[in-house]
Order: C-alpha cells, then sequence, then structure tokens
C-alpha cells in the first residue's frame, strides 16, 4: 500500500553499458503498473532496482516518499515473484511460505494462521507438505506468490512470473492475478515481455526499448494512440501493418495515399497533424492494423491489390498474408461471419485480392524520426 | 592474407581449409603482438593516469576538507573519531601505531639490510675463559630476506589503509554534506555479515594464501638472485647475498662453471614435456574408450566394473605406487612370472634402461589415471544428447562415424579446460615418478652438482632431490621452480587462446 | 518371392541381433581382463602382507606359508604412532579446509566486488609455481616456531590448511549451478547474506560438501612430499607415507618389505571403505569440476 516514485534513474554497469536510461514514473498507491518490451529493454533491471537486488547507479527511488537507494531489499518492505519461481527446494511448502515471517522472529502460531491464510487465497492447502519438485509449474507458481502475499508488503514485484507456463496454464493464472490484485487491493509493478499480458493485467503500461520508455499509458491509450513506431508495432497482434505512403496537404485538410489508395483525413487527425506543424507534401510511414484493413470484392477504385500468399484459417477469423508491391506480408484480419460462403472460397493461395481502409484508424509515422505525426 | 567470406571458405576442399586455417593462424600473429604491445602500453597509461588522479584527489580533499580531514593525514582515524564513528576511528589509529611500533622496533633494521642481506656472518674467535675456539653468530640473512619481504608487505598495506582512511574522510564529508547520517560501529558490524559478508568470508583463506602462498613464492623468487645453499645458509656457516642474473646465466647458457646445467635442464624438461603429454592423452582416450565401454547397452553389472576400477583412486598412491614399482623390479613379481612362465630367460629390465623406465612409468600411470577419466567422460557421455545419436544413425551414421563426429568433438569441447589443467597437472607429477622410480635410472651424462639427475626425472622432481640434502641448491631450486612457472603459463596462455570453449562463466549462471 | 524377401530380412535380423551377442560378449571379456589387472597389485599386497616365511620381496605372490605376524609386529615398531599421526592430521584437515574451501567458493561463485576477477586471475597464476618450492621457506619458518621433526602434526596442519582457499574451482563450480534467484528471494523474505548461507545454500550442497570433506581427509592421508619434508628423518613425526617408504629403502627392505605389505593393507582399508560409501559425491564433485574447469 505505497506510492513508488523513479526519478531519473540510471543502470550502468561496470563495463560502461547503460541499461536504463534516466526512467521517470511515478506509480500511484494500488496501481497495477506493467513493464514490457523485448528481452534486454532494461525492464527486469528496473525491477530489480527498485527491489533493491541491483544498485541504482544514478537517481532517485522513493517508496512511499522515503528514498530507499541505499537500504538492503529486506528494508524496503517489498515481494517478489521471480519468474523461475524461486523455490527453496530443501523445504517443504509451508516452510517456504513461512520463511520470511521466521526470519521476522514471528510466533509460530501466527506464522501457522498466516501460512494457511494465504494457502487457503491460492488454494494449495492440500500441498503445504509437499516439496516444491512434488508440484505441478501452476502449484509452484501459486507457491511463489503465497509466499510474497504472506508478508504483507506494500509493493509487490512481479519478473516474468507466467513465462515458464504452457499457454492454457497461462490464460488461467492471469485471470487469477487479476483476482487476486482485488482481493489484496496493493502496489502490484509486474514484468513482461508478453503485450497480451501488459494489456489484460496492467492499469498503466510502460513500454521499454533499449533502456528507453518508449510510452506510458494505459491500454487504450497504447493501442489507440501509439506515440512511436516502436509502440504501434509493439502492442497487438499479429502487429500493426506498416506502408510507406505519401502524406499531403490540401488546403485545410491533408489526404494520405498509398498506390491506389486515397484517403482524406478526418478532422480530428488533421487537427492532430497541424498541430505537430506538419505541411506540404511529405513522405510518411502509414500504419493500419490488421482488423482494421477492409477487403474489396467488387473492384472498388480506392484499393490497393496484391495475392494471398497465406491464408490462416483461425475459427472465427481468417488471416491473410498477402504480397502487395513493396509490402511483402500485409496481414488483415477478417470475422469469418461478414463473409459469404463464395467469398470464402475465392480467398484461397495465389488469388488476387484487394483492400483499403478508413481514415479513423489510420497512423502516421515520420520515416526518419519513428515518431507518431499525430500522438507523440 | 586475403579474408574469404563464409560461403568462399565453404568452397574450399579440406586441404584448402586448413591451409587457409594455418595461414590465417600466423598472419594473426602480428596483429596479435600488436594489440598485445598496444594494450600493455594503454595499461602504463592507465595507471599513470590513476595515479595522476590519485595525487590529484589526496590534493583535493585536503584543501577542500575540514580540520579533522587534515589532522587525518597525519593521524589515521581521527575523522572518523570526530565524527561519532568510533570504532572505525580506533582501528585505524590502532593499526598506524603498530605500523609505527613495528618499523621503529624491527622494521626499519631489517629494511636497511635488505640490499646486503647481512654485513656479519658468523665469526669463529678463540675464547680465552673456556680455552676453545667458540663461534658467535651474527646477521641472519635468512631473516633479512624473510622480513625485508615481509616489511615491504606492511608498508605497502600501511599506504593502502592511509588512502582508505583519507577517501573515508571525503566520503563522510560528503554524506554530511547531504545531510544523511553516517554508518555508526554497529552498522559496520551487521554489514559484516550481510551486504560485506564477502569481507569476512575471505578474511582467513585470504591471510592463509597470503602468508603460506603469496609470501614464500615472493621469497623464493627472490632467492634466484642470491647464492643461497647448504653451504650459504645465511646464518650458521655463511651469509648468502645477491647474485644477480648469475644463477639464470648458468642454467640458460651453455657454458655453466664446469657444470653444464643447461643441457641437464634441456634434458629434463624436455622429459617432462614428453611424459606430460602422453600421460595426460593416454589417459584421456584410455579412459573415455573405458567409460564408453561399461555404459555400452548390454553391459551387465556396470556398477561392479566402476567399483573395481575406482579401487586405485581409493587406495593412497604411496602404497599402490610403491608397491607396483616393486613388482616391475628385477626380482619381482612380474619378471619371476614371467620367467615362471618361461616367456623370457632374463629379467626385463623395467627400471634399469632408460627407454623401458620411461615407458613402464607410462604405462603404469595409465594404470592409475584411467579410473579418473572414465568417471569424468561418463558424466559427460550420459549428457550428450540421445537424439544426436538417434539423428545421426538415420542419416546413415556408422558406430566409429558416431565417434569420430559427436562424441569426440563433444568431449573435447566439455574437457577442454580439463585438458589443459590436466597436462599441467602431470607436468608437476611429482607422485608417480617419486614413487616409482625416485627419478631413476640415473643419467650420468647430465648428473653433476645439480644433484642425482635420472632419466625419468620431471622438473618437478629434480627440484625435489635440488632441496634436500645436505648439499641443497636452493638457488638452483629457485630458478628451476620459475622456469616451471613460465613454460606452465605459456602453455596454459597459448592453449587457452586455442581453445573452442573460451566460456563465459556467467553462462552456467 | 515374396517368401524369398521374408526370408533374406530374417537373415538381416538375425544377423544384427548375432552381431549384438558378439560385441556385448567381447565388451564383457575386456572388462574382465581390465578388471583383472586393476585388481591384481591389490590381491598381491594382501596375499603378502600373510607371508610369513621370508620378510624380504620375492618374486612368487602365493606365499608358502601364512600368518599375521607381519600385522603383529607393525604394533613393534612407529607404525601406531604413525598411524595416529595421519589420522589427527586428516580429521584437522578435513574439518578446517572444508570451512576455509566453501567460504572462499562461495563467496566467489555469490558476491560480485571488484577485486572478484583480479583476485580469481592471481590465484590461477599463483597455482602455476610449483608448490614444493614453498616447502624450503616453510620448513625453515615452522622449524623456528618448534612445528617440525617430532612436533610436526600441527605444522603439517597449517601447511594443508593454510592455502586450501586456492582449490576453489570445484565446489565454486557447483555454487554456481544453484540460481542465484534464490539467495535473491532469500534477500528479498529479509535474510542477511550470512542467513542465506546458512538457511538456504548449505543445505543445498550436501554433495559438495560431502566432497569436500572426502578430499580434504584423504589428501593428508597419502600425503608424501610435505610430510617427508617437515618430518624430515624424526620418527615419531612421520606420517604412514613417510613411515612405510622409509621401510623400503635399500637397507630396509630386506626385513620390512611384508611388514610394510601389512601396513599399507591397514591404511588402505579405512579410507577405500570411506571412499566407496561416499563415491556418488565424489564423481558428482569431478564431474562437475572438470566440465566446469
Amino acid at each position: 500500500m505505497a506510492s513508488v516514485k523513479l526519478t531519473g534513474v540510471k543502470k550502468i554497469y561496470d563495463n560502461k553499458v547503460v541499461a536504463v536510461h534516466d526512467f521517470d514514473l511515478e506509480i500511484k498507491d494500488k496501481e497495477f503498473v506493467v513493464f514490457v518490451g523485448p528481452s534486454g529493454c532494461g525492464k527486469s533491471t528496473t525491477l530489480r532496482m527498485i527491489a533493491g537486488l541491483e544498485e541504482i547507479s544514478e537517481g532517485t527511488l522513493e517508496i512511499d516518499g522515503e528514498v530507499v537507494n541505499d537500504l538492503q531489499p529486506k528494508d524496503r518492505d517489498i515481494a517478489m515473484v521471480f519468474q523461475n519461481y524461486a523455490l527453496y527446494p530443501h523445504m517443504t511448502v509451508f516452510d517456504n511460505i513461512a520463511f520470511s515471517l521466521r526470519l521476522k522472529k514471528m510466533p509460530e502460531d501466527e506464522v501457522f494462521e498466516k501460512v494457511t491464510q494465504a494457502a487457503e487465497i491460492l488454494g494449495i492447502t492440500e500441498y503445504l507438505t509437499r516439496r516444491p519438485r512434488a508440484l505441478s509449474g501452476g502449484q509452484r507458481q501459486r507457491v511463489a506468490i503465497g509466499r510474497a502475499i504472506v508478508r504483507n508488503p506494500k509493493v509487490f514485484l512481479m519478473d516474468e512470473p507466467l513465462s515458464n507456463l504452457d499457454a492454457k496454464l497461462r490464460n488461467q493464472m492471469r485471470a487469477e492475478i487479476i483476482l487476486l490484485r482485488e482481493k489484496l487491493n496493493t502496489t502490484f509493478v509486474y514484468v513482461t515481455h508478453d503485450q497480451t499480458e501488459a494489456m489484460t493485467l496492467g492499469d498503466r503500461i510502460v513500454i521499454m526499448k533499449d533502456g528507453f520508455i518508449m510510452q506510458v499509458g494505459t491500454p487504450e491509450e497504447v493501442f489507440d494512440t501509439p506515440h512511436n513506431l516502436f509502440v504501434a508495432t509493439f502492442i497487438g497482434s499479429p502487429q500493426m501493418n506498416l506502408f510507406s505512403a505519401e502524406l499531403t496537404q490540401e488546403g485545410t485538410g491533408y489526404t494520405v495515399s498509398y498506390r491506389n489508395i486515397r484517403v482524406p483525413l478526418d478532422a480530428e487527425r488533421c487537427a492532430l497533424l497541424k498541430a505537430h506543424g506538419v505541411s506540404g507534401t511529405k513522405k510518411v510511414i502509414l500504419g493500419v492494423r490488421p482488423e482494421h484493413m477492409t477487403l474489396c470484392f467488387n473492384g472498388e477504385e480506392n484499393a490497393a491489390h496484391g495475392v494471398i500468399a497465406v491464408n490462416e484459417m483461425m475459427g472465427s477469423e481468417l488471416h491473410l498474408h498477402v504480397e502487395s508491391g513493396e509490402e511483402k506480408n500485409v496481414i488483415l484480419r477478417i470475422p469469418t461471419i461478414e463473409l459469404s460462403a463464395a467469398q470464402r472460397a475465392s480467398l484461397v493461395h495465389g488469388s488476387d485480392l484487394g483492400f483499403t481502409f478508413s481514415s479513423k484508424v489510420v497512423q502516421l509515422f515520420d520515416p526518419e524520426t519513428e515518431q507518431s505525426l499525430l500522438f507523440s | 592474407m586475403k579474408t574469404l567470406t563464409d560461403l568462399e571458405y565453404l568452397k574450399l576442399s579440406k586441404g584448402q581449409r586448413l591451409v587457409h586455417r594455418i595461414c590465417s593462424f600466423f598472419a594473426s600473429i602480428p596483429t596479435g603482438l600488436k594489440n598485445l604491445v598496444l594494450s600493455i602500453g594503454r595499461g602504463i597509461g592507465k595507471a599513470a593516469v590513476g595515479i595522476k588522479d590519485e595525487f590529484a584527489d589526496l590534493w583535493n580533499t585536503f584543501k577542500n576538507g575540514d580540520t579533522p580531514t587534515r589532522v587525518s593525514y597525519l593521524i589515521m582515524g581521527f575523522g572518523n573519531l570526530c565524527r561519532g564513528q568510533i570504532l572505525r576511528g580506533l582501528l585505524f589509529l590502532l593499526f598506524e601505531i603498530v605500523f609505527i611500533a613495528y618499523m621503529a622496533l624491527s622494521g626499519w633494521y631489517w629494511l636497511s639490510m635488505l640490499p646486503s642481506l647481512g654485513k656479519v656472518g658468523p665469526v669463529k674467535e678463540y675464547n680465552v675463559i673456556y680455552d676453545t675456539y667458540v663461534t658467535t653468530y651474527h646477521d641472519n640473512s635468512f631473516k633479512i630476506l624473510l622480513y625485508g619481504v615481509l616489511t615491504i608487505f606492511f608498508i605497502i598495506a600501511f599506504i593502502y589503509t592511509w588512502r582508505v582512511n583519507i577517501r573515508q574522510n571525503k566520503l563522510a564529508m560528503q554524506i554530511l554534506r547531504s545531510g544523511k547520517k553516517l554508518k555508526s560501529g554497529k552498522d559496520d558490524l551487521r554489514s559484516l555479515v550481510d551486504d560485506q559478508f564477502h569481507k569476512t568470508l575471505l578474511a582467513l583463506p585470504l591471510t592463509g594464501i597470503l602468508i603460506f602462498t603469496v609470501l614464500p613464492i615472493v621469497f623464493m623468487v627472490l632467492v634466484a638472485f642470491t647464492n643461497y645453499d647448504g653451504n650459504h645458509d645465511g646464518y650458521i656457516n655463511n651469509l648468502f647475498s645477491w647474485v644477480g642474473l648469475d644463477n639464470f646465466n648458468t642454467m640458460l647458457s651453455w657454458s655453466g662453471g664446469g657444470v653444464n646445467y643447461s643441457a641437464t635442464f634441456g634434458e629434463v624438461l624436455t622429459w617432462t614435456l614428453i611424459w606430460a603429454f602422453f600421460a595426460t592423452f593416454t589417459n584421456y582416450f584410455l579412459g573415455m574408450l573405458v567409460a564408453m565401454l561399461i555404459n555400452k547397452k548390454g553391459v551387465r553389472i556396470k556398477k561392479l566394473w566402476r567399483t573395481v576400477l575406482v579401487l586405485t583412486i581409493a587406495v593412497p598412491q604411496f602404497i599402490s605406487l610403491l608397491y607396483v614399482s616393486k613388482m616391475f623390479a628385477k626380482n619381482g613379481i612380474i619378471n619371476g612370472a614371467l620367467m615362471d612362465l618361461g616367456w623370457i630367460t632374463q629379467a626385463l629390465p623395467f627400471w634399469e634402461d632408460p627407454t623401458w623406465a620411461r615407458i613402464t612409468v607410462i604405462v603404469i600411470n595409465i594404470w592409475i589415471g584411467i579410473p579418473y577419466l572414465m568417471l569424468i567422460s561418463t558424466g559427460i557421455l550420459m549428457n550428450i544428447p540421445q537424439d544426436l545419436y538417434e539423428s545421426s544413425r538415420i542419416d546413415g551414421a556408422n558406430a566409429w562415424q558416431q565417434y569420430t563426429k559427436i562424441t569426440l568433438p563433444y568431449m573435447l569441447f566439455v574437457t577442454g579446460p580439463y585438458l589443459l589443467t590436466s597436462f599441467t597437472g602431470n607436468m608437476n607429477n611429482f607422485n608417480v615418478i617419486y614413487l616409482l622410480t625416485g627419478g631413476a635410472p640415473t643419467n650420468a651424462a647430465a648428473s653433476g652438482a645439480a644433484g642425482a639427475v635420472g632419466y625419468t626425472d620431471l622438473l618437478i622432481t629434480w627440484l625435489f632431490k635440488i632441496t634436500t640434502g645436505a648439499d641443497a641448491q636452493y638457488y638452483l631450486a629457485s630458478v628451476v621452480g620459475i622456469m616451471v612457472f613460465v613454460v606452465v603459463a605459456v602453455i596454459s596462455l597459448v592453449v587457452y587462446r586455442l581453445l573452442p570453449s573460451n566460456r563465459n562463466e556467467e553462462d552456467f549462471q | 518371392m515374396s517368401q524369398a524377401n521374408a526370408s533374406q530380412s530374417l537373415k538381416r535380423h538375425m544377423g544384427l541381433k548375432a552381431s549384438q551377442r558378439i560385441s556385448n560378449t567381447t565388451a564383457h571379456i575386456v572388462l574382465v581382463i581390465i578388471s583383472v589387472i586393476w585388481l591384481i597389485p591389490f590381491v598381491c599386497i594382501l596375499l603378502q602382507s600373510f607371508r610369513v616365511e621370508s620378510t624380504y620381496p620375492v618374486g612368487y605372490v602365493k606365499p608358502e606359508k601364512w600368518g599375521l605376524d607381519n600385522y603383529r609386529n607393525l604394533f613393534n615398531t612407529d607404525f601406531p604412532r604413525w598411524y595416529v599421526n595421519t589420522l589427527v592430521m586428516a580429521l584437522c584437515t578435513a574439518a578446517l579446509q572444508t570451512v576455509i574451501v566453501l567460504c572462499m567458493s562461495y563467496t566467489l561463485s555469490r558476491f560480485r566486488f571488484k577485486m572478484r576477477k583480479p583476485l580469481m586471475q592471481f590465484m590461477l597464476i599463483l597455482g602455476m609455481f610449483p608448490g614444493m618450492l614453498t616447502m624450503i621457506i616453510l620448513y625453515r619458518v615452522l622449524k623456528d616456531l618448534g612445528m617440525t621433526q617430532a612436533n610436526s602434526v600441527p605444522g603439517l596442519i597449517l601447511v594443508y590448511v593454510a592455502s586450501s582457499g586456492m582449490g576453489y574451482y570445484v565446489s565454486k563450480g557447483f555454487f554456481d549451478t544453484i540460481s542465484k534467484s534464490l539467495d535473491e528471494a532469500a534477500r528479498m523474505d529479509g535474510a542477511t547474506r550470512f542467513q542465506v548461507l546458512k538457511k538456504i545454500i548449505l543445505p543445498l550442497s550436501k554433495p559438495i560438501v560431502i566432497y569436500t570433506v572426502l578430499t580434504a581427509f584423504m589428501g593428508p592421508w597419502g600425503d608424501f612430499v610435505f610430510a617427508r619434508y617437515i618430518a624430515f628423518g624424526t620418527s615419531s613425526g612421520m606420517n604412514v607415507a613417510v613411515g612405510l617408504y622409509n621401510w623400503l629403502n635399500r637397507d630396509q627392505i630386506a626385513n620390512n618389505y611384508t611388514m610394510f605389505c601389512a601396513g599399507g593393507v591397514l591404511v588402505a582399508i579405512p579410507v577405500t571403505i570411506l571412499f566407496m560409501c561416499l563415491q556418488k559425491y565424489y564423481v558428482e564433485g569431478v564431474t562437475g569440476g572438470a566440465v566446469k574447469g
């Protein structure tokens, strides 16, 4: 139950490699913040600096208003769940969970009460006398969480806790973490490389790359208004289609054109472009999410054409990978329900296909800076 | 040297590839040397800058320091005491007092005698009262050298501590200026089992290493530049003194004073290398073979075979090797049995003939060494993923191809570093040689003042022989020891650079 | 037609089985031969220790007269004294060396401090000097301290233990395999570094602790060089290795050869039993050490 504030936090290793650059973030009390990014982006390092497992090279870290840079991990009143669970193999589940309480010299009956309570929340009461080796992945994960919650910490840190689980269990545990979070009602910092986890769990998402924060925002914000090319392509699956397109200012409005497609932008986007001082004709990177692409069956004028390279039937929707001139892999996500039987039959490997998109879904990026021309 | 792209390299035939690799190895030597020289130069430059920075820092700390800090330049720990860090302050102060007391009482004496290693030797004088000759002893070269080295160690430690004392003052001023609190003595003690726990853990082992390894080695290296031997023991008969590089001259030049040390040294070194090579590789391959045999599918009671072999590790070598050496003696069991069988009429000269002796020690070493390699390779062989063998069988490889293409490369990759240590270990394998032959048969041509050198003597057993007995030549032993170091270091360095498994230790964590 | 095919394939399968049987038989024969070669010296020494018709080396194995005289005679020599010396040294060394080696290897595996890499490189270089070189000076220093010859037991323990920190490689390799996140989890749980070692690492390190104790025990039990140097000619300060070695000198061998065999058997038996019981851990240590270099 505490806020966490990072100001200008930096991590520089002995070999002068900078793992995290000027990290500024204020995590509010009871907020669930997710750090997400590809491996090596510095997300785990940042988490470990909050935990006290890595030294903070520069900047300050405050927990509940107190600067804790020089405090040992044990004095920071935080708990952490590790990727590989880090359960003590020689102790039973009970002893694992009780370990921290016993180190605090808590009376044994109180320890018993707390451990059983935590075990009940997580549904592992029947495994209390087993050793970690005898547990499945999901159960181990629960013990690791139990070990953390029993301490009733100010801040709860999780370092890729689900990445060692198989897909089905991962979905289940994700749901359980959401429930757990409601029960515990405390501050969470969660690290993952999986954008789905980030989107489903986080109140706010911190997207990182190469030690820099690329964007901080709610799941809606980072999805709808990405600040740069990296965020746009990192969030969303399958990833956003990118086209090298041209942006033209026409009077008060703007038009974006890609091959045959000419889309006049809506008023909101025009205002944003104007605010960014875009004028004249300009080469841009145009981004459209696969689910926002529209199929054209009737030979519309305002459409680009390509050849279907791969056709993936996912059940409720169809993923089409299209080769269209320069762009070798344009992906279209079409709900199957919207297609007639004849249309479906025509969408086979090698067949020709037309597509377009509407103005409301368009993202525009500067090809040089890779910053968004709309939202940065 | 033309560098080839990967594709061009793949187009070459086997022979061409080999030629290419050898050529590029030699072509890389100049660059390697250049880099070495450059990095040494850079190192010196860095060190110079570091020293300059140290002095600048010292000066700045003094200039910007408050009074306690400035006083700390003279009285160590004064700053700590003024700022309430009583424990640290007292320790610093105590160290300074002990140091000054030591230097005044004896350190200075040892240091001043070090250049001469003693001026007055034992004196034999006629004593009127006892009516006999009485020897009075004076300077002790051995102690002067030993305590001289110790005093230098102590001075270095003092300078370092003094520097730490200054730095602490600087840090304390910074911390106080930023409004934080200093660590109390209690905090210091607590941190010794927590964030500074490594210092607690290392204190004892490192002290042991410093006194029982580093100090003796420094001493012995210095002995190589003196004439310390049985007749110059530094106290009772004669003092010893510095002789510069004379000992190295005798050892390395072909014109030693009467005795040809360099020839002896060359012979012993050659045999040492031959021995190490055969001892390492016979064991390596035969051990691997035995391990594969025991692990073969269909072989029963694997545990029994292993246990029988492991006996040679369990039984102390001085028993098994001494006994075996007697078995191979002229009137030993082996010769006896062979004669009973009528295969030979004359005893085989296992220990009497140089070539026989050399081959016999290598063979007996196989008996000692195979079990270790068997254990090691068993572990590694089990770790080779089975699917490698399965997929190679589907690809049509036979057993021999599987061995040369999968097992052997895997083993070599994994045990590369082990092979290196095993090679250098065998170079210094005192037990096997000394207990089996004691160096015999004697090499009359090479023997002389340098102890009785035999055909099976390694550098290490030679060294041992030189240092025992009344006419021990410690300075010579020291030179041999330094040579062993040089040879081991060069081999290690070269091989380590060539190893494919030049791995990062963090990979295992 | 199809019958011919079937018989051919049958033949091929038969061939496979038969060749397997042949190769298995060969393997067993080879293993038996190897085992015999490995056992001969031990069997011989055992048989000779019961030979009472003569005390000098002979060219035959089977005693003509059997008896326990050699074992009985051992007690009229300094052998019991040597045995006790050796036992005391081995036990003390095993205890102290284990503590030192574990301190060293745990620290180098777990802590990242500035001097760590230089320290390890420095020790690597130190290890390239022949250890025997240090004996010359250690002997003289210990002699000044009165810890040689008759009093060589404490002196030798000191020599064995003092530098044992350099042999940290194998156990460091083992500690390296224990996941570091266990340490981190324990530290987050509120443990100090010392508690991490006591409550997490040591309970998990039973194999390597046993390996370290075993090798630390076996070292002095069979040590020859250092013991010979420090005890130098004084019988009461010798260990079994030096004492028994002297029995095989040219002037003693005629009287003491069979007694040497008896003594050897008595020395070998306890350590062999110990070794066989703990073999599993030894193998683990040796293998791990070789792989991690």
